[in-house]
């Protein structure tokens, strides 16, 4: 399963964001608030890069459209999205490891 | 209130220019009111404003107003579109210029769907340069002229629109 994922990998921090803002349904507005948020702000989400964003991601199955109000779309992470999301984190952590000595630098 | 017409033209590959133009003219008083093709604008004058303009390419009209509602729920200003050129502004706080696109990568993705529209146009200019070159008749060879000189431009935009791609892509 995990091989299924490699073409997806790696995440860029925005789609990383954005991926896990969408553990909840919400709409374009409300995923650049809430990444901004989690991020610390350091992460901003510009509205160009986010409707791409959710049109390939969509496209990819990663998530899905579970929402219309009026014109804003609304999106949840897929079962596929979760198992990638999850891998990229995996990935993170061993990251962090070997990098927690630079703390010490 | 008084208004002005001009004429300005932009390379797609040179959008960003055309973005920083809007700008100072906002700075200077003449505020964006319509573009038509081919570079038609008409500005507004008013009180000098610090603008940020930013034009996206964007041709899916179907699925326009939720794109547009991604923009406006930002606090972008929709102004207008010319031939698949999306015009867009907001007010600059402490002089920042904030974008629409916030990496590189989905940058680039902008270029390539215009690189991709400009694809479906190579049998036109084929068959163009095929008709032409195939008579020997006086007002022919003009034509035969005019669709080389436009099958070299655009030869000439794919390629700085490539290499605009690329450079995006390697994140230079």
């Amino acid at each position: 399963m995990r091989l299924d994922y490699k073409k997806h990998l790696p995440l860029t921090e925005s789609t990383a964001y954005i991926l896990l803002a969408l553990s909840e349904p919400l709409h374009g507005y409300g995923v650049m608030q809430k990444v901004e948020t989690m991020s610390k702000e350091t992460v901003k989400i510009g509205p160009g890069t986010l409707y791409g964003a959710f049109s390939n991601l969509e496209k990819e199955g990663l998530i899905a459209k579970v929402g219309e109000e009026k014109r804003r779309k609304s999106y949840l992470l897929t079962e596929k999205g979760r198992g990638l999301l999850k891998e990229h984190i995996r990935r993170i952590e061993i990251l962090l490891e070997n990098g927690l000595p630079t703390k010490d630098w | 209130m008084k208004t002005m017409k001009k004429f300005h033209w932009f390379w797609a590959w040179d959008d960003e220019k055309e973005e920083a133009w809007l700008r100072q003219m906002a700075q200077e008083g003449w505020h964006f009111k319509s573009v038509s093709l081919p570079g038609n604008y008409i500005f507004e004058k008013g009180e000098s404003v610090d603008y940020v303009y930013r034009l996206d390419y964007f041709v899916d009209h179907k699925d326009m107003p939720a794109y547009l509602q991604i923009f406006e729920d930002t606090g972008w200003d929709y102004l207008g579109e010319m031939g698949g050129w999306q015009y867009f502004r907001i007010k600059s706080r402490d002089g920042n210029a904030p974008e629409i696109y916030s990496d590189k990568a989905s940058k680039a993705k902008k270029y390539e769907r215009l690189i991709l529209y400009l694809v479906i146009f190579l049998p036109i200019f084929l068959s163009m340069m095929n008709i032409t070159s195939r008579s020997d008749a006086g007002y022919l060879r003009f034509f035969s002229f005019l669709a080389e000189a436009l099958m070299l431009l655009y030869i000439y935009a794919m390629v700085r629109l490539i290499i605009r791609v690329t450079k995006l892509k390697k994140g230079v």
